[in-house]
This record gives C-alpha cells, structure tokens and sequence, in this order.
C-alpha cells in the first residue's frame, strides 16, 4: 500500500475501529447480542476448566474412601455438571454465529447504498474504485474475513483471557516457580507464533492478486457471450493453461505461508515436551514430599496442559484482530469517501427548458496526463438543438458529462441558468437530464422498471405505451411473454429474454423519453438500427425533443441535420461551429469529414 | 483434520462457514424398512465418491496414501498415549514416583512424534485438497470448452457451472470429498481400536463383592449395556441426521442460487460503471434499493432458517452426545468401583468409550458428507459426462493455398433452440471463391444467425451447409473453425497482454502484429500504450488500461487479421469508429482481404459501395442479391434502405 492511502487509513486507530463495529452490533442486533457474547464468553472460560479437571475430580471421588453409591453419585454429579456446561455452550456459541452472521449481512445494506449514492467521479477513479473493492472485503468474504470475524475476534479474546487469567490463578496458588515458568513459556510461544503470522500478514496482497487473476479467469471461460471468440480463435486451449499458471502461483504462495506455520508448530511442541518434563517433575516432587495428592497432581497436569491452549486461542484471536483491523479500515475510508452533498439547493426554473453556460471548463481524467477538454466555453441557449461531432477521443462524451453534472471541471465553471453547477444538489441537477449513453445494456429486472425506473406496478402504464412506442419497440414488447414485465437477461430470471443490441437501444430512448427531461442528451443512440429504424427515429426525433434543450452526438453526419447547430470538437477544444450549411460553406475539418462519409453514398 | 476451507471459500458470498467435528450431528440411517433400498443408496453414493476419488488421485497421487499414513498414525497415538496415561497414572498411585515420572515423560514423547510424525505427513499432502480444488475448475472449463457452442450458450449450462463452483467453494468440492473419505477411514480406525480396549473392559470381571451394582461390571451384563447405549444413541443421532440431511441437500442448491444473484447484483449493477451513470442520471437508486430490499427479505429469511437448522441440529447432537457420555462415565466408574479395573483406567476406559462413540460419530458423519457431496457433485459429474450436441466430424480440411473454397447454403431453416420463430426460412446461398459478400437487412432479419451457422456454431434445424460440396459437419470442427476469422457485433477481447489477444497462443511473433496493428488501423494508439503490446487490457487485473469502444474494435479487427483465415466476417466493424476511422477501414478493406474470401455486415449501407455482391435479408430470407446497381434499378428493399440513409447526404445542394 502505497504512502498516501496509509496516511488516510491512520485516521482510524484501532479503538475507534473496535468502538464503530460495536456501535454497529447494537445497532443492527440490540443488546441481545450483547447478552448471548456474555454468556458465550463465560462458558467458554468455564468448560475448558471443568473438562481439565475432569480426570483430577473422577480420581479424587474414586479414591475417596466413601461408600460406593456415594463416589458413583459424586462422578455422576460432576458428570452430569460438565455435559450441562457444555450443552449451554454449545448453545450459545451457535446462537452467537447466527448473530454475527446475519449483522454482516444487515451492514451490506449500508454498503450498497453507499456504493448507489457515491458520486460518479469519486467512484470511477482509481482510488474510489481500490478503495470499493478493499471495502466489500469486508462484507463478502465469508464468514472468516472481515465485520464478522473482526467482532467474533474481540470476544475470542476476552474469553481467553479470561481462561489465562483463572488458569494463572488456580497454578499461582499452588506455586509461584510454576507460573513463573508457564508465562516464560507463554512469551516463546507467542515469539514463534507473531514470526510466522507477521509473514502470512503481508503476503495477504499478494495473495489477493492472484486470486483475483484465478477469477477473472475462472468466470471468464466460460460466461455465455464469450464462446464465440473463444472458440473461433481457439482460446479453449488458452484459458485453462492461463488457470494453471495460476494455480501453480497460489499453491507456491500458500506453501510458503504454511512453512512459516509449519517451523513454528514444530518449535512449539519442542517446547510442550520440555515443559511437560519440568511441569511433571515438579509436581511428582510435591507429591513425594506429601503436599499434593493425586486428584490435585491430575488437576494441575490438565491445567498446565489448557494453559497452552488459552495462550494459543489468545494469539490467534489477536492476529485475526489486527489482519481484519486493515479491512476494517479500508471499509470505514470508502463509507467516508467521496463528496458530500447535503443541503445544497435546487436549481431553479426546474422543468423548463434550460440553459447552460460553460466558461473556460477545462477537465483532466484522474492519472491523465493530458487535458480531456481544454479551456472550452460555450452556451448552449435555451430550447437549442446542438450537435457534437469529431473524431474518437476527442472529447464528445467527456463534455457531456459536465453538462449533466456527472462530472466536475477541473478548472472553469459550468452554468444551469446562470446558477454555478457545484452549488446546487447534484441529484435535482440530475432531474434535469434525460441521456441515453453509448453503452448499450439493459438491467436484469422487469423491461417496466428499466423503462419507467420505478417499482414494477408503480409506472403510468399509458405513458410507457406511449414512450414504447415513439422508440419503435411497442410491437416487440407486445411479443414478449409478460409484455412489459418480463424481465431482462436471464441472471435474475430464468424466464427472462435478451434483446439484441438494436432493440436495447430503442429501449433506452424509451427510457429518455419517459423521464420527460427538459434536457435530452443522446451519445450515439442510433449505432445499432438498421437504416429504416435509424430514418424512422431521425423523422421522429423532432417531435422528440420539442420544447427541449437537445444533444446530439453521432458518428452518423446524416443527424446533423436536424440540429440548430453543430459543433465540432478536436483534442477537447471546438474547432469550428454553426450549421450545416455554414460548415459546408465554410470547408475546413467538418466540410472534410462530411465528404468522406458522403462520398459512398453520391452516385459514382 | 480441519476442512481446509480458508482459502477455499473466497470470492463475493455470502458463505457460511462449514462445520466438522465431533459435536456435528450425525449418523447412519439404521431404520429396519428398507434396508435393503437403503444399502443401495449407499453404495451407489459411494460410486460416485469412489469415482471423484479417483479424479483426485489423478490430481496428485501421493495424497492418499499420505492421508492413510495419517490416519493411522493419529489413531495410533491416540489411543498409545491413552494406554500409556493409564499405567502413568497407577505407578502414582501406587507411589512408585522416579518410575512414574518416566512413564509421564513416555507419555509426552509419545505424543511428540507421533504428533510431530503425523505432521509432517499432513504437510506433504497438505496443498493437495487445494490443488484438488482449483484442478476441478479447470477440468470444467477444459470439458466446457470442447462442447459445442450450441450447448453451452443454453441458459442452464454455464449456470451448471457456475453454481456447481459456487457449493463447492462454500461446502468443499473436490478436495474435501477426499478429506472425508480420510476422516470415514480414521473413524472406523478409531472404532475398531476402541472396540478391542471396551472389549477388555467388559471383560474384566469384578473383584469386589459387596457394592450393589457389581452385576453391572459383569461381562456378559457389561456387553449388553454397552451395546444397548450405544443403539440407542445412535438411533436419535440417526433420525436426527436424516432430517438434517434431507433439509441440507435442499439448502445447497438454493443457496448456492442465492449466491449467483447477489454476484451478479454486485458485479453488474452495484460496480457496473456503466450502469452507475444511468442509475444516477435517472434516479434509479430507490427501485434497485427496492428491488435489494425485496431480495434481502427473501434471503435473510432463508439465512435465518439455515442458521436455525444447523443449532437445532448442533443441539440434537450434544444431548445424544451428552446422553451417551453420562453413561459411559458411570458404567467406567462402576467397573472401578467394583474392583474390575484401576483408578488410573478410570480415563483410558473412559477415554475409549468416548472415542468408540466419537468414532461412529465421525463416520457416519464423513459419510454423510459424501452422500452430499455426491448431490452437488452430480452437476459436476454430469457435465464431464456430457455428450457433444453436434456429431464429431472426422474428415481433414483441405488446406488449400489458393483459398479456393466455396460455400453453399442448401435449403437451409433455422430456429434457436427452446424457441418457435423460425430465424432463418430456406436459405439458399452460394458463397463464390473471393467474393466481397455484404449481408444487409433489419435487426433480426438473420445477418448474424447466418453467420453462426456459417461457422457452425449452431447446426441447420433443416437444410444443409456445404463446403466444397461436402456437408460441414462431417469435417472435424476445429479444422473446419481454422477457416473463419470473425469480428463479432459483440466480440470479447480480454484482460490479457494486448498481444496475447491478438495472437491468441503463446507463440508471438512481433513483426506479423504490428503488420496486422498497421492494417487495422490501430498502430496509432498501440503505440501510445504505457507499456507497448505488452499491456494489460482492462482494469480487471492489476496494472491494466482501458481502451475505448473505438480502440477494441480495431483491436478486434487486428485479431481477426492475424488469424490470416480464408474466410474473414466483419459484424458491424465500424459501428463505434469516427468517420476518418471508418474510412480508413473501407479504404484499406481490399488490401485487408486480398486474397480472401469476405463477408461484410453493415447497417451503414456506404459500405456496400466496395462489396461486389449483396444479400438482403428480409424476415429470415433473402429477399435480394446482386451488385448495388442492379438492387438499385430493382427498386426494392436494398433501395428503399438505401435511400433512407443515403437522403442525408445527397441534397439539392449536391454536396
């Protein structure tokens, strides 16, 4: 991780990442949770001690000289105790998972709408978008990464520190030398362990990145749309040998991390076995000097023994703390990231047809290294019928995402009817756009809802009928099985139906009309029509956009037609502009790339 | 023996961790109807597990013999180190302390290597599980590739897949079917080990008359106590276990549904850049949070319900656990107490009642997660099973030099599969030697279905595609694919080096690239690329660059190029490209496929104007052939469309 993300990340020290999840718990969970933690915790603590003792309690009532059914009735007791114990701990180790769990699956809600509202700039550049997949990290891990494991770690904790400090009491009592020497253990043990984990720790990146390459992979093969090229330029063979590769890097990876294990398993049970000499040794001794009985010898054998378990449950507790310590953090700066919106106003004159006014905008894409748009002023007047030609790359589609406020200007202003864009709410900006964008895609959920982009029942049926079909898509969508509730795609919806690229296109006309903007926007709406489609919208667009402040872009000179006037753009500046006629006149770059379209299509 | 479903279970889910050991819920189903059904049942689930086995010895054959070392030795310490303690525990008590000191010191040395032995075993075998795993994917992927295009493409196939990958990454696929057979194999080490101690147990008569219940501690009583418990646990563990393994079986798949949905919420909706402008522009943010909601509801009810399933079935297992343990304490205890064994077997004897039942535990429960492993491996087991839609040709394709090869569409008709409309309705077409083909006609009039079953992707549903007078299917179908180089409308290009795209393979040869960047139209902006030819294409991977609409699709046509087949199809090359662009492909059109054979599908109708021969589709038949001044003078379809584009740009003007 780079310096600058590390400086951001220590905004967020540990406590106050412990203090959030939490405030979180009980927000999501109430203070039940809490209880069931409790009462989870103290069994945890309780059992272990009652099982270690187990052979020292039976020996002590068999021996103890009272009559039979007395010593059976005490086993029995002690018995009946321990299954009692370990019955309610299962319990509430199983009820404290549930809980966990299902609060992981209740912080999604939060992330996701984060993630809906987060301003498209912050979101699209590189940092927002590192920053999103460090986050969901968090939340889509499973069950041992992340929220979850992070506040089941803190009580793991407790619960085994809890244990050493009863099992430190119990072995102080009897000898100060035996305490003494368990602690030294303690601290080489946690030495071996800290070794192996501080490597597996910064090897998680890496790690990360490889699997991420398996994935990409992995889906990749074999998701429907791919099979043609795969097949046809033989990628079958490609693909699996490219999964192999990858295989190969993350079992090398993963070995090395399980070596580092593996030396410090081996250290430690060095060192159990020479403990459990001095331990046995030790305690025999007492018992020839006649201090100790065997019960009580068989007691501290099995404590000394759990004392390790303790130290062991401790420390992975603490290492599984501070390695989701850095996805908490990463999920805690993307919630906080982006630009905050709140209580900026409405821009006036909402639902007329707008004027836009750019004064010396210039805009660079994060990590550019060259201007996009290049101090570029323009108005655009009211009711205007603009067309944006040029080359690719030149700047069309950036432009008009600073007309609608997707984006900001690096430098310069950007005017909705003499009000300056960055001191009004971005989402009533929004209200003011319809825009049909270049990509052509339709969500997998009912053909209503990508339509009317409300809840399916909730769309004015009349209006999408009409909408439908001024696009051209009424006669298609009568077709369909449940007309306009079927859904898209077949994800979501076995049943649902894939529309070809040309009709998608429609259907995205029929969701810009719909919205009945003021400002209407199109970025090449017409790629994927065939000529007689394509014509039809042309004679249909006018009425499309009457009364609206328009925006044409189209590789298609043949639209440019329609439009008051026609701007054309090189390397994010205007290089000439007017109408149709004036720009043929005219000659220079547009008169040019006119020609050469046209040229196919005059008579020989 | 952990699952070792660490590294398994990652990717976007939302996973709930699996659960093994000794507190699981468990059993063998040991009803007296239908054994003989149920005996079946068994075996055959064992084939399949005896099947996948052998798929994972392939993968790496050490690992089970390592595991069955393993095995035994856990079960051997075990149970030495329990003898050991025994005998530890009664020189203790009999004051013996030196010797006792050394017996405890046996003990611990006993553990250690065993402990160590065992180890390091485990170590040797340790990643296999892993590998396992991951080799099970790519043997899909390898399998899915040879099927035909045809099956594949059909919705249920690649969610197979899918959600096959998606049980096993959260339930433990292919590398754990062999960890449970390991764990079936140490319980029944472990019964058989536990038997021979009990048996001693049972056997050892009472020596102390005088204490009421020594009749218990008698042999023949002993054995039938033991016996009857150990029934009777089993059978509430037994019906216990069916209920939960009915309930599980379900849960996998609909779980595994789930987990594709919220994937696809995620990944296309969610970070879908794309869609991110469209949700904000239109406001969409409360119907998807909606529609998230409803989802949640439906999910969150269904997560509940499985959470509630595995306590209750937790449950069940500690009370028949804890039932069968009071007994077996203080059966042990009476045996002590009448005289029959020493204090110090109070814990061994003990200790072996626990692992007597522990071990039936154990294997029944390992063999229950075969038996489920075997429903969600069948999907798996299935697919590698599948039989190719198409039949397999055999004949070799000609390589012919001089790209003499002709195709002729007889009488051919064609609908989808799962579908009614015929797409395509008698279509008779010959493609002549080198001709500059151009297809035109609506969306949906079957430009592009042409072309699928040009390549034989799809297969006629009536009618027969030839080549050189030879029915296609009886060529073997990757010669026969050699022979077509395709721009698709929807061509993929992927996160690989821009090269490796191009050139498919491992085998680059840089001069023949850049040739074929330089005809595309693409050496402008592949030279501009931070790191040259070598750059990663989009931002799935680490250290990857976008490129644009523009850039893919001359990158698509470079690719098509390289490929340097007869046959070259161009699917709307020019659709995302600026009209200099586009220009610059017309005009370099004939050298870019000089000696081949080409087909040229355009809503752009400028682009017939370089074709010789034109195809006009018209509801799946074609309606018009001929040169553009012949369909001209014809004044049908190929006019009125053309006219339709071409009114833009003739004016009175005459510009």
């Amino acid at each position: 991780m780079k310096e600058a993300e590390m400086k951001e990340l220590k905004r967020y020290p540990i406590w106050s990442n412990c203090l959030y999840t939490f405030r979180a718990l009980r927000r999501e969970e109430g203070t039940r949770a809490f209880a069931v933690c409790v009462g989870d915790t103290l069994c945890s603590v309780l059992l272990p001690f009652l099982e270690a003792a187990m052979a020292g309690a039976a020996a002590a009532c068999l021996v103890s000289g009272k009559a039979p059914w007395v010593r059976l009735l005490m086993v029995a007791g002690y018995i009946l105790l321990l299954q009692g114990v370990r019955f309610l701990q299962g319990n509430l180790k199983e009820l404290r998972n549930k809980l966990f769990f299902l609060f992981r699956i209740d912080i999604t809600r939060e992330f996701e709408r984060k993630t809906l509202e987060m301003d498209i700039q912050s979101l699209e550049s590189a940092g927002g978008r590192k920053k999103w997949e460090a986050a969901q990290r968090n939340l889509y891990m499973g069950n041992g990464a992340g929220i979850e494991a992070y506040a089941k770690s803190y009580w793991d904790m407790l619960a085994n520190l809890g244990g050493l400090a009863v099992y430190g009491v119990i072995v102080g009592r009897e000898s100060g030398f035996l305490l003494a020497f368990l602690v030294l253990q303690t601290f080489i043990v946690t030495g071996f362990h800290l070794l192996a984990a501080r490597r597996t720790y910064g090897m998680e990146e890496e790690i990360e990145d490889i699997w991420k390459e398996f994935r990409y992979l992995r889906r990749e093969s074999i998701l429907p749309g791919n099979g043609k090229d795969i097949r046809l330029y033989r990628m079958d063979r490609w693909f699996p040998e490219a999964m192999r590769e990858s295989i190969r890097k993350i079992c090398a990876l993963i070995d090395r991390e399980e070596n580092g294990y593996m030396a410090a398993g081996m250290g430690n049970r060095l060192l159990t076995f020479a403990r459990s000499a001095v331990v046995y040794g030790w305690l025999i001794r007492e018992m020839l000097l006649g201090s100790l009985g065997l019960p009580a010898f068989l007691l501290y054998v099995g404590i000394v023994a759990g004392f390790e378990a303790w130290v062991r449950g401790f420390l992975e507790a603490v290492i599984n703390i501070f390695s989701n310590e850095k996805i908490m953090k990463s999920y805690r700066d993307f919630m906080d990231y982006g630009i905050v919106e709140e209580g900026k106003p409405a821009p006036g004159k909402q639902g007329k047809p707008h004027e836009i006014r750019l004064e010396h905008v210039t805009f660079r894409y994060e990590g550019s290294r060259e201007d996009t748009i290049q101090d570029l002023s323009l108005t655009i007047r009211a009711g205007e019928k603009l067309a944006l030609v040029g080359r690719n790359g030149a700047g069309k589609t950036t432009l008009i995402k600073l007309l609608c406020g997707l984006y900001r200007p690096s430098s310069g202003k950007i005017y909705l009817d003499g009000q300056d864009m960055q001191t009004l709410s971005q989402r009533e900006i929004f209200r003011e756009f319809a825009v049909v964008f270049q990509e052509v895609f339709a969500f997998s959920f009912p053909l209503s809802e990508n339509v009317s982009c409300a809840q399916a029942g909730t769309e004015d049926g009349e209006r999408l009928r009409r909408c439908l079909e001024k696009a051209g898509l009424w006669e298609r969508v009568q077709a369909l099985p449940k007309k306009a509730g079927t859904s898209m795609n077949q994800d979501m919806d076995k049943e649902g139906v894939t529309l070809s690229g040309g009709e998608l296109q429609k259907m995205m006309l029929a969701r810009a009309l719909y919205k009945d903007a003021p400002v209407v926007i199109l970025d090449e709406p017409t790629a994927a029509l065939d000529p007689i489609a394509e014509s039809e919208m042309y004679e249909k667009y006018d009425g499309m956009i009457r009364g609206k402040t328009a925006v044409f872009i189209s590789h298609r000179l043949s639209s440019t037609r329609f439009c008051d006037r026609i701007l054309f753009m090189e390397q994010g500046r205007i290089l000439q502009e007017g109408s149709h006629e004036s720009l043929m006149k005219q000659g220079g770059a547009y008169a040019e790339l006119f020609a050469l379209q046209a040229r196919y299509y005059q008579k020989a | 023996m952990r699952l070792e479903n660490k590294r398994l279970a990652k990717g976007m889910g939302m996973d709930k961790e699996s659960k093994k050991g000794t507190d699981r819920e468990c059993g063998e189903g040991r009803a007296a109807e239908g054994i003989i059904g149920r005996l079946r049942a068994v075996l055959k689930y064992h084939k399949t597990g005896l099947e996948l086995m052998k798929i994972a010895h392939k993968v790496d054959s050490a690992a089970i013999p390592l595991r069955i070392i393993n095995s035994v030795l856990q079960v051997t310490g075990t149970y030495l180190t329990l003898y050991l303690t025994a005998e530890f525990i009664d020189t203790l008590l009999a004051g013996r302390f030196s010797e006792g000191f050394f017996r405890g010191c046996a003990v611990v040395l006993t553990g250690l290597f065993l402990g160590v032995a065992a180890k390091l075993v485990e170590k040797a075998y340790g990643k296999s599980a892993q590998r396992c795993s991951l080799a099970f994917e790519v043997m899909m992927r390898e399998k899915a590739a040879t099927l035909d295009y045809e099956t594949m493409e059909q919705p249920g196939v690649s969610e197979k897949i899918f959600k096959s990958e998606r049980i096993a990454g959260m339930y433990g696929g292919l590398g754990s079917v062999v960890n449970n057979y390991q764990g079936l194999l140490t319980g029944i080490l472990e019964i058989g080990t536990a038997v021979g101690l009990i048996g001693v147990l049972c056997f050892s008569s009472p020596s102390e008359e005088g204490f009421l219940l020594a009749f218990a501690a008698r042999p023949a009583v002993s054995v039938i106590l033991v016996l009857v418990f150990l029934a009777l646990t089993m059978v509430i563990r037994a019906s216990g276990n069916a209920r939960m393994v009915k309930a599980t079986g379900k849960y996998l798949q609909d779980h595994a549904g789930m987990e594709l949905q919220l994937t696809y919420l995620l990944s296309r909706v969610m970070m879908n850049l794309q869609a991110a402008k469209v949700i904000r522009i239109y406001d969409m943010k409360g119907m998807l949070m909606d529609n998230m909601d409803r989802w949640w509801e439906k999910n969150n009810q269904f997560y509940g319900n499985m959470c509630d399933m595995e306590i209750k079935g937790t449950l069940n297992g500690n009370l028949t656990n804890g039932f069968f343990t009071v007994f077996s304490y203080l059966f042990v205890a009476v045996k002590v107490l009448s005289g029959a064994v020493t204090i110090g077997a109070f814990t061994q004897y003990a200790g072996a009642m626990m692992k007597l039942s522990g071990g039936f535990q154990g294997a029944a429960w390992y063999n229950t997660q075969i038996k489920l492993a075997n429903d969600y491996m069948t999907d798996f087991l299935e697919l590698m099973k599948m039989e190719n839609g198409h039949v397999a040709g055999s004949i070799p394709v000609e390589k012919r030099l001089d790209g003499e090869y002709e195709i002729a569409f007889q009488d051919v008709s064609f609908r989808y599969p799962g579908s009614e409309e015929m797409i395509l309705k008698h279509v008779n077409c010959k493609i002549k030697m080198k001709d500059k083909l151009a297809l035109v006609g609506e969306n949906g009039a079957g430009k592009t279905t042409f072309v699928k079953l040009l390549c034989r992707l799809y297969e006629p549903t009536e009618g027969v595609i030839t080549l050189n007078g030879i029915d296609i299917r009886k060529y073997r179908e990757e010669e026969y694919r050699e022979l077509f180089g395709v721009v698709f409308q929807d061509f993929k290009l992927f996160a690989f080096p821009m090269w490796q795209n191009l050139v498919t393979s491992y085998e680059r040869d840089d001069a023949r690239i850049r040739d074929c960047l330089e005809r595309a139209g693409a050496a402008e902006f592949a030279g501009k690329l931070p790191e040259g030819m070598d750059t990663l294409l989009f931002k799935d991977r680490e250290g990857g660059v976008d490129i644009s609409g523009g850039e893919a699709q001359k990158l698509a046509l470079a690719r098509a190029l390289y490929k340097d087949a007869p046959f070259v199809v161009l699917d709307e090359p020019t659709a995302a490209l600026d009209p200099i662009s586009e220009a610059q492909v017309y005009a370099g059109f004939h050298e870019m496929v000089r000696d081949k054979t080409s087909i040229y599908i355009s809503h752009r109708m400028s682009s017939c104007r370089f074709c010789d021969d034109i195809v006009v589709f018209r509801n799946g038949e074609i309606a018009e052939r001929g040169s553009h001044e012949e369909l001209l003078e014809k004044q049908g379809h190929y006019a009125k469309m053309w006219h339709a584009q071409a009114k833009y740009y003739v004016n009175k003007e005459g510009c």
